[in-house]
């Protein structure tokens, strides 16, 4: 187990510089979620963190030393790839065992680590199997098992779900989330899924363009995102944006998610807006109404059950004040304090 | 079998057979027997006796003379098929030959004697091999030193050859270093020059480092072979670099990453470098030819060569090596072409 702190870290290939600057600290037994659109340099700061990319400025600190210098081999840390990475002419018994064999473990002591981790990933039976032979879900699991083997200060994991299918993938996020609560080990987990984000972390890093927009538990990013960019990435579907005025300010734009729109007047204070409804999606349990209002923007309203509207209708939709985001129209898009 | 069969009665459609099917057969037996019966015709050859060799017209298959064993006689008698004076035809025993007049035996009754014209008696021929063309080389020369020096040059290149290469591949390929493909079409573009040209400064070298004449002059030069960096490079190419990355958070070592991922997936390029190495250093014939001067350290191509003497050659024999000399190309293809068809599939499809 180990804390992991990142000061001032710069990635550059010649030219380009694609992290700028990123500064973070991942507390003792965190999990900590990067999410970002791709390209954004998530997995290059995981890489970064695993040793297999150097760090061109700045420190990368685990648990207070630092390790710029220090080869993947010798850091400690274990990491799950995409694709698994799996050692395709090596049993699931010779994968697990590939690490400690390296590390120089007697035979033994091998033997109990690795039908430790087969049983608890439920490998057991699959143990003389060779990769090719197993299943998307079970290569997953022994992907996972070849990092839990060695007992890593810090686990690493690329975007490991994104091969599976969407039931496979729910079930694997839950086994993940229970491998962290029994290993209590640190975490660090790169998606570009914000539902796996916010369901997994106990801490998310927004990154954009090498950037961090922002940090913090995810229900903070869902109630105070920094700027405009985290509250569109964050929440599905995205937040609504509507050009307008505050008091002291005009021009600024107004968030307002889409399950916070409520249809018709309400008592609590609010914004009463005229809507012609484009396209509906009914779920059974929630409908989706994609509207235009008047000056042509757009507004997507979420609503609780099901709803008895057809397209080209208009309807009165009501934004309530103590909901609203309000952000400046520069690039950045900054969140202001609410008017 | 079955696979066999179903190959050789393979057609275009599932009815009956098309035009198109005789004419690919008719070419693919013309194929067969271009290819083929030559080595077949040596094959045989090899099995006939000096005598039998010489024979005009020649046969197919090899004959020996029949013998008998007669009472009496140490040595087994030749049978010949006589026109005796009266017009009887019978299998005699020869035992002598004066001039044109020849003296036989009937061997189930040795005392009477026939003298006949040598031109009334025919041998009587059956179908034998001849082992003893196999048997005597091994003797009669230092057939086993010469084979035993193709097989440790062969064995030992081979060796070395596959495990430089994939080394010098495994950087070129794995490794991001400055000058890298510099040197990858350094070593690319020695492929343009003709060996015969680098004969004479390799020969330079090796005789400076006192190699001439030893078995490792023959070794040393040919083991860094271009076509096999290439080959193995574009090869390892199409390993994953997350495999490697993987084996580096396994606290793997360069060493062992190479030893125990990249060499035992480069499985199928290996092998079909292997082959050709064992081939090209097997039917080597010039570089060992200006290596090798003395006898006890000649290959067995140096050898075949120097069987061909200036006034005789003795052909069975020479036959007889030239078979031997096939057969361990024949076995390597044989064991290892499954996986140069396994290696073109695997590259093909990623």
């Amino acid at each position: 187990m180990a804390a992991l702190q990142l000061k001032r870290v710069v990635k550059r290939y010649g030219e380009t510089t694609v992290i700028h600057g990123v500064d973070l600290e991942v507390r003792d037994g965190e999990f900590v979620v990067f999410v970002g659109p791709s390209g954004c340099g998530k997995s290059t700061l995981l890489r970064m963190i695993a040793g297999l990319e150097s760090v061109t400025e700045g420190d990368l600190l685990i648990d207070g030393k630092r390790v710029n210098d220090v080869s993947a081999a010798q850091r400690g840390l274990a990491m799950v790839f995409q694709s698994y990475a799996l050692y395709p002419h090596m049993t699931v018994y010779q994968n697990l065992a590939f690490a400690l064999e390296n590390l120089g473990t007697p035979r033994a002591e091998i033997d109990a680590k690795v039908q430790a981790a087969a049983k608890m990933l439920r490998l057991d039976a699959l143990l003389e199997r060779r990769p090719t032979q197993l299943s998307g879900g079970q290569r997953q699991r022994v992907a996972i098992g070849r990092a839990i083997v060695r007992n890593p200060t810090i686990f690493l994991f690329d975007e490991p779900l994104s091969n599976l299918d969407a039931e496979l993938r729910v079930q694997m996020r839950s086994e993940i989330t229970a491998l962290h609560d029994r290993l209590g080990t640190t975490m660090i987990y790169v998606t570009h899924d914000q539902v796996e984000a916010m369901t997994m972390a106990d801490r998310i890093v927004v990154l954009r363009g090498g950037r961090v927009e922002q940090i913090g538990t995810p229900l903070e990013l869902y109630n105070r995102p920094a700027n405009r960019f985290v509250a569109g990435f964050i929440g599905s579907p995205q937040m609504n944006f509507l050009s307008g005025a505050v008091a002291g300010r005009e021009d600024v734009l107004l968030g307002i998610r889409p399950e916070h729109i409520a249809l018709g007047a309400t008592s609590a204070p609010s914004l009463t807006l005229t809507a012609t409804i484009d396209r509906i999606e009914q779920l059974g349990a929630a409908s989706f109404l994609y509207c235009a209002l008047a000056g042509g923007e757009k507004l997507t309203v979420h609503t609780a059950g099901q709803v008895d509207l057809a397209s080209g209708e208009q309807v009165e939709v009501s934004l309530p004040v103590g909901a609203t985001h309000v952000f400046d129209t520069s690039e950045a898009g900054s969140a202001l304090p609410r008017g | 079998m079955r696979n066999l069969a179903a190959m050789l009665s393979a057609r275009r459609g599932r009815g009956k057979p098309d035009w198109t099917d005789w004419l690919s057969y008719a070419y693919l037996l013309l194929g067969l027997v271009l290819m083929f019966f030559p080595v077949l015709w040596l094959v045989l050859s090899s099995f006939k006796s000096a005598a039998a060799l010489n024979e005009f017209p020649p046969q197919l298959l090899p004959y020996g003379q029949k013998t008998v064993e007669v009472a009496g006689h140490e040595a087994p008698l030749p049978l010949y098929r006589v026109t005796l004076p009266d017009g009887a035809v019978r299998e005699l025993a020869e035992v002598r030959r004066i001039g044109i007049q020849a003296t036989l035996i009937d061997p189930a009754a040795p005392e009477q004697e026939y003298k006949v014209n040598i031109r009334d008696r025919k041998p009587v021929r059956e179908f034998r091999l001849a082992l003893g063309n196999y048997t005597e080389i091994f003797n009669k020369f230092s057939f086993g030193t010469f084979l035993w020096n193709s097989v440790f040059i062969t064995v030992v290149a081979t060796l070395i050859t596959l495990l430089f290469n994939a080394m010098a591949a495994f950087a070129l390929s794995k490794y991001r270093f400055a000058g890298r493909d510099t040197v990858f079409l350094l070593i690319i573009s020695t492929l343009m020059i003709p060996p015969t040209i680098i004969l004479v400064p390799n020969f330079l070298v090796v005789s400076q480092l006192g190699l001439l004449n030893s078995l490792w002059g023959v070794i040393w030069p040919a083991v860094a072979t271009p076509t096999g960096v290439f080959l193995l490079r574009q090869y390892m190419l199409t390993i994953p670099d997350e495999l490697i990355e993987a084996a580096r958070m396994d606290h793997a070592s360069e060493w062992r990453i190479f030893w125990r991922i990249v060499m035992p997936l480069s499985a199928p390029a290996l092998a079909v470098l292997a082959i050709f190495s064992v081939m090209w250093r097997w039917n080597d014939f010039l570089w060992p030819l200006i290596v090798l001067s003395r006898t006890e350290k000649f290959t067995l191509q140096l050898a075949l060569n120097a069987f061909q003497g200036e006034l005789t050659t003795e052909w069975h024999y020479l036959l007889a090596m030239t078979v031997i000399t096939l057969v361990p190309v024949t076995l390597v293809f044989a064991f290892l072409q499954k996986h140069i068809t396994t290696g073109i599939a695997a590259s093909g499809v990623k």
